[in-house]
């Protein structure tokens, strides 16, 4: 698409040597800019958002260009004016023909006051010139921020040229909202309309300045209307707020209820405290990056489904793996739960310094596929960021898996079964050591899925286990031992309060709270939450 | 049961003798206690497991690759330099426990250990007593003098605040309000603490600045970042954020800033422990732009630097070593500059003995990597280094924003608390 | 049990323990006998073991495993590490370096006092005396046992890590406390010194050795063996099995706080890594290799476990993680109660109820 647009840029300006001098003489003087120093390089980038506003549709598609190289350092500069590498081989930004950068020539380096000049030159180019509509809507989106401190007829200019009806419409409500410091008071109060609309913090900035100027004590129609924004604007504020603890929590709730799975179902069945649970968590993430570099190699184009490929992948691996300990260690550990806590921290230690010494101690690189990337902002300043949206929906979707299996298959029932009575479950027939197996399979497998969700959010390196455990422990003891829905409910509570403390006194503080409210809570009651009716021994 | 006995009590016994005894009994056969004529030994603490070992790790092989390099000219004053590697794990008192057996059993003429300025604290009066030498390859927050180590590296004058200074200025982003974010130890909490005084005497109020510490190791950035907005969009000012998290939780947190959708032009982030090994598990396109601070970036361009590079890659290479050969670090460039002080200290004096290589620091200099000319004086075990400040760019690297003039004189005492 | 005088393997123990004492003793005032190094490091495997004595008393002879001794440990050693260093301040004059970062001109109010050690050690013992004694309180009433309180203890000695490494709360924070200058008046680096506070360390290893041998020995041992085998039966018998374990419990936590308070000196240092649980976990890893059930199993485990840690650390730092794992795989099932025990099966002859056959549940 890249290609054919400049192409198309180059052949236009090819085919029309009518440049008038004056024309020429700007933009000799333009790229003198963009190749003095910092000061001059912001002038420039000034200059290329006033081409954006005011310039010829020729000269804005070739400062289009001329912005979009210096962002991605692709313009460098010489002697004899400037060439712009691009898939066509390296051109002269004047003539557009053909010619390698002389020796000294030396790419301009953005510092962060001119990086913002020019992604705003870029983006006020795009929206007048680029062909493509979602490329012009994501140019409003990233103007409209500052869409007071543009020049005022670049919106209602680009909103004329626009054919698509949604997109005009936008671009004329960010005109409005511009108008916010125009002289205008009329203009001034649709302005604050159409900001309120969007609430955020910066707004709120904004609309609060405005109380200092003097058309807000002079006119009764701006103070209503600046009074009114504010309001409108803080109760979105509020809502934002609620709603970014609450996504917050339940994002931590799904992280602490696949950690804790696949330990509940473990612990429920034989009793076993599995200290290798957050290792086979880690090897979960580790079994995820060998899934993406295989496809990396083999696929290379389906790359981006590499989480999802690695579901079952990941899932029969770990499977496997807690099938293994069972049969090897602690099928002779039976009835001996200290035993079975020590020899599987014994392996938790095994399993860490193995994938230290194979794999190194560095954290793995990861592809970022488009659905975990970035975040939609909603309301107020709360933004929906994907990847944590991906735990969660995989955290339910788990759940129903694991529900649909214990109370649909017969596995599931005999794995109840034997957590309920495990003798008298021998005795009616149901082979006791074979359900154990499987049930630790399955619980590894959960974990294992776990260090795959967690992939996208947290560093993936030998020791990521180890952060998990006393929380998982404590969401399936608090939760009640073998109950789905005890753990469930344990996990959305302790993710609940965690982040709910956590601003107020710092994560550190909201981490010992939560454990001595927890440690208390079962000192009264230390079956958990929704235990299995049984005799308190 | 009835396989075991008597004997098996014995051999028990024997063991827990035998325990008792092989401390004893093994430096002679696995470590000599004496360095053979003709070679003389230097000592590493750098950790290859935990939560320092990614970056602390690769530091081992850079002083083997440097103690190469000499022998490969001769040595120093005759002998072959034999380097022992240790791995503390990231557990701060058992860097001094190694430090302790390296200077006393082993008898190393020379110690270059640590990064967090926890495990030099645990190492000091170890070396202090001892009276050994350690060359300690980061720059931390000064505000300390041992003669018993040598500060390869800057104190905040020369790596904190000229980044600080070229973001409140015109070139910057004149910025006006901060965020303070570290991990709760001692080198965050004196930068803070400093940061704080300087921006005091520059009548800053303050309001403008809000300080928040997480443990080590954190990861859950996402209550932090929407702190981070919260605080940006209040207005007064331009923000920034400057960041003292170590390890792992730099990765983490730069991950969740740009979820958000936070971009360096929105609120600049400082990473004052940022390098470029910490980058390399991200997407680095939407954090282009956030800047970083040290005496040696690896897109520096100078002919040593060059050499340098090429030097680390064929090693990398030739001896397999578990980490990128394309990946160069300042705390790598301080240990190898480090070991080559040291030599030359040694050459000058002629011995190895430790208050002679201490006198002879005075006068010395070395060609850095970076292009910079390093210079030791009389008065204090500190280097002059020169200054970079980088900025963020995709390829996971940081290119060159500025860098000073020259290697300017460091100043071990802060002036602002 | 046995009646002390036959007991052979213990007397072999103790005598063993002693001789070491007087080699060390001796090592002092002459050039002959042990380097400072090798004291230091036998003092500090003597800290470990009264460690693991005290583990042993409540897991092995009580059938309580509390996965948070480190807790304990670590009050000990911290409450050592603020004597010491506020005696160096109130002798030297130099302000501690935790102080220095955080900006602060005087000690917190809670470190008034501390310089003066009869007032630290009293505080040591009231604040052990009421952490164990409110925790074990709360628990043994509700019957909270088994796998459930050796998770509690974990979750607590991990809220303690993570307060300790605040560095607001003054305790040295993150970095620890360390620059100890002067212990008891004399300065601390001096060979003679390291020398001395190892034999002292032995010594209190024997002497806890014995005090706790006699107290198994006597009717107070019966009862607590008893709670292990069948605590419902005991109180069905009449026994008021709640005080017995809360005595029992207090009492290791002081023990475990006494090695504390001989382990920091001897390092020169404490740090909130000390109260990590995967630390407190390798203490029940020690009494589980040497045999739990016997106090000669704890501190054979406790040496040959650290002796093969710091030989390891700097011989061959990459093996110790797998050789440890290894280990303890082994001893779980091939040693089902331990290394030491095995041999003592064969050698007692065994008296009345077979105390550690595999039948014995070994957690409630």
């Amino acid at each position: 698409m890249r290609r054919l647009l400049v192409a198309a840029v180059f052949a236009i300006a090819a085919c029309a040597p009518s440049l008038s001098m004056a024309g020429e003489a700007e933009r000799a003087d333009l790229i003198g800019k963009l190749c003095g120093d910092a000061t001059s390089l912001g002038d420039g980038g000034r200059a290329l958002t006033g081409i954006a506003a005011d310039g010829s549709p020729d000269e804005r598609a070739w400062a289009a260009l001329i912005a979009r190289a210096v962002l991605d350092r692709k313009l460098s500069c010489d002697s004899k004016g400037a060439v712009v590498v691009s898939s066509e081989g390296s051109l002269d930004v004047f003539t557009h023909a053909q010619r390698t950068a002389s020796e000294q020539s030396r790419s301009p380096l953005l510092s962060l006051k001119n990086r913002a000049l020019f992604e705003t030159a870029e983006a006020a180019l795009a929206l007048r010139t680029a062909p493509d509509a979602a490329r012009r809507s994501a140019a409003l989106r990233a103007l409209e921020r500052q869409a007071s401190s543009m020049p005022e007829h670049l919106f209602e200019a680009a909103a004329e040229q626009e054919n698509g009806p949604g997109l005009k419409a936008q671009m004329t409500a960010v005109a409005q909202a511009a108008a916010l410091n125009s002289a205008d008071p009329v203009k001034r109060i649709a302005a604050l309309a159409r900001i309120a609309a969007t609430p955020d913090r910066r707004a709120l900035t904004q609309v609060r300045a405005l109380i200092a100027d003097p058309a807000y004590a002079a006119n009764p129609e701006l103070k209503r209307a600046v009074d009114a924004a504010i309001s409108t604007i803080g109760r979105g504020i509020a809502t934002g707020d609620v709603l970014a603890t609450l996504y917050n929590g339940l994002s931590f709730a799904s992280i602490l209820f696949m950690a804790a799975i696949g330990l509940a179902v473990i612990f429920g069945l034989m009793g076993v405290i599995n200290l290798a649970q957050g290792e086979l968590i880690m090897i979960g993430g580790y079994v995820t990056w060998l899934v993406q570099e295989a496809m990396r190699h083999l696929v290379p184009g389906l790359l981006d489904w590499y989480l999802i490929v690695a579901i079952p992948v990941v899932f029969l691996v770990t499977a496997a793996i807690g099938i293994g300990l069972e049969a090897i260690l602690l099928r002779h550990l039976y009835r001996r739960p200290l035993m079975s806590l020590l020899a599987t921290w014994a392996v938790s230690l095994f399993l860490i310094n193995l994938v230290r010494v194979t794999f190194g101690t560095q954290n793995l690189n990861f592809v970022t596929p488009f659905y975990v990337t970035g975040g939609v902002p909603v309301i107020g300043d709360f933004i929906f960021t994907w990847n944590r949206m991906f735990a969660i929906v995989f955290a339910v979707l788990t759940l129903a898996l694991t529900w649909g299996l214990m109370r649909l298959t017969p596995l599931g029932l005999n794995i109840r079964a034997v957590t309920q009575n495990r003798t008298m479950a021998g005795c009616i027939g149901i082979p006791v050591r074979r359900v154990d197996m499987m049930a630790f399979g399955l619980g590894s497998g959960l974990a294992g899925l776990a260090g795959l969700a967690l992939a996208p959010i947290y560093s993936v390196n030998p020791q990521m286990g180890q952060n998990f455990i006393i929380d998982s422990f404590m969401v399936v003891v608090l939760g009640g031992v073998g109950t789905i829905v005890g753990t469930v409910v344990a996990a959305l509570g302790i993710g609940q309060v965690n982040v709910l403390i956590e601003p107020l006194w710092g994560a550190v503080a909201a981490k010992v709270i939560v454990l001595l409210m927890i440690i208390a809570f079962l000192q009264w009651r230390p079956e958990g939450l929704f235990a299995i009716k049984g005799r308190r021994k | 049961m009835s396989m075991f006995s008597r004997r098996s009590f014995l051999q028990a016994t024997g063991l827990t003798a035998a325990a008792f005894a092989t401390p004893v009994g093994t430096p002679a056969i696995i470590r000599s206690a004496h360095a053979a004529s003709g070679t003389v030994k230097l000592g590493c603490l750098f950790s290859s497991s935990g939560t320092m070992a990614n970056i602390e790790g690769r530091l081992n092989h850079v002083v083997r690759m440097a103690a190469d390099e000499i022998n490969a000219k001769g040595g120093v004053n005759g002998r072959t330099i034999e380097v022992t590697v240790s791995d503390p794990a990231s557990d701060w008192p058992l860097y001094a426990q190694v430090g302790k057996q390296m200077l006393e059993q082993d008898k190393v003429a020379a110690l270059f250990g640590c990064w967090t300025s926890v495990s030099r604290k645990s190492v000091l009066p170890v070396v202090e007593q001892a009276n050994g030498l350690l060359f300690y390859p980061l720059h931390f927050e000064g505000d300390e003098n041992s003669k018993n180590i040598v500060y390869v590296n800057s104190p905040p004058a020369s790596s904190v605040l000229p980044a600080v200074d070229y973001l409140m200025g015109e070139d910057g982003v004149s910025a006006k309000r901060f965020f303070m974010l570290g991990s709760d130890y001692v080198w965050p909490r004196t930068i803070n603490k400093q940061l704080k005084g300087y921006w005091k005497s520059k009548g800053i109020p303050e309001t403008a600045w809000k300080e928040e510490y997480v443990p080590l190791g954190f990861s859950n950035f996402q209550t932090l970042v929407n702190q981070i907005r919260a605080f940006a969009d209040q207005g007064g000012g331009k923000p920034i954020v400057v960041l003292t998290v170590v390890g792992s939780s730099i990765p983490d947190f730069l991950r969740e800033f740009a979820n958000q959708g936070i971009k360096a032009t929105d609120v600049p982030v400082l990473g004052l422990d940022m390098v470029e090994a910490d980058l390399e598990g991200l997407n680095t396109e939407p954090l282009v732009g956030h800047l970083n601070c040290w005496a040696y970036l690896q897109n520096a361009k100078s002919a040593a630097n060059a050499a340098f590079l090429k030097q680390w890659a064929d090693y990398v290479k030739a001896k397999n070593v578990p980490f990128k050969g394309d990946v160069a670090i300042d705390p790598m460039i301080s240990a190898y500059d480090a070991v080559h002080l040291w030599a030359m200290a040694a050459a000058k004096a002629n011995s190895f003995d430790v208050p002679e290589v201490r006198k002879a620091f005075a006068g010395l200099s070395f060609d850095c990597p970076s292009g910079y000319k390093l210079g030791m004086t009389a008065e204090n075990n500190y280097v002059s280094r020169g200054v970079f400040i980088g900025s963020v760019n995709e390829k996971q690297g940081f290119d060159v924003l500025w860098q000073s003039k020259d290697a300017s004189k460091p100043v071990p005492f802060s002036p602002y608390g | 049990m046995k009646p002390l005088a036959s007991d052979r393997a213990f007397l072999l123990l103790l005598a063993a323990v002693l001789a070491v004492a007087l080699l060390l003793i001796i090592s002092i005032a002459t050039p002959f006998g042990l380097s400072a190094y090798l004291s230091n490091a036998i003092g500090q495997l003597a800290a470990f073991a009264v460690l693991a004595l005290s583990l042993d008393l409540i897991w092995g002879y009580l059938g309580i495993l509390s996965l948070g001794h480190g807790l304990f440990f670590g009050i000990g050693g911290y409450v050592v590490a603020m004597h010491l260093l506020k005696h160096s301040y109130e002798v030297t004059g130099r302000v501690p370096d935790f102080m220095q970062f955080m900006g602060w001109s005087e000690f917190p109010f809670y470190w008034a006092g501390f310089g003066f050690f009869p007032y630290a050690l009293l505080m040591m013992v009231a604040v052990v005396l009421l952490i164990s004694g409110v925790f074990g309180y709360v628990s043994f009433r509700s019957r909270v046992g088994g796998v459930y309180f050796a998770i509690i203890t974990q979750a607590l000695v991990y809220v303690a890590m993570l307060l300790m490494f605040r560095n607001d709360s003054g305790f040295g924070g993150n970095n620890g406390m360390t620059g100890f200058a002067v212990v008891f008046g004399w300065p601390i680096g001096l060979n003679g010194v390291v020398i001395a506070m190892a034999a002292g360390s032995v010594l209190v290893l024997g002497m806890t050795l014995l005090g706790c041998r006699m107290l198994l020995g006597s009717r107070f041992g019966i009862l607590m063996i008893a709670a292990r085998d069948d605590e419902v039966r005991l109180r069905t018998l009449g026994y008021e099995t709640l005080r017995l374990k809360l005595v029992v419990w207090c009492l290791s936590a002081l023990i475990a706080a006494l090695a504390g308070m001989l382990y920091v000196p001897q390092v020169g240092i404490i740090n909130p890594r000390l109260l990590a649980p995967e630390l407190s976990l390798e203490i029940a890893v020690w009494v589980a290799i040497g045999g739990r059930g016997h106090l000669i199993g704890a501190v054979i485990g406790a040496v040959l476990v650290n002796a093969v840690k710091f030989w390891l650390s700097t011989a061959a730092p990459e093996l110790w993680p797998f050789i440890l794992s290894g280990l303890i795989v082994l001893v779980v099932l091939v040693f089902p109660n331990g290394l030491i025990d095995l041999a003592k099966l064969k050698l007692a002859r065994p008296m009345g109820v077979q105390r550690l056959s595999s039948e014995t549940p070994e957690l409630r």
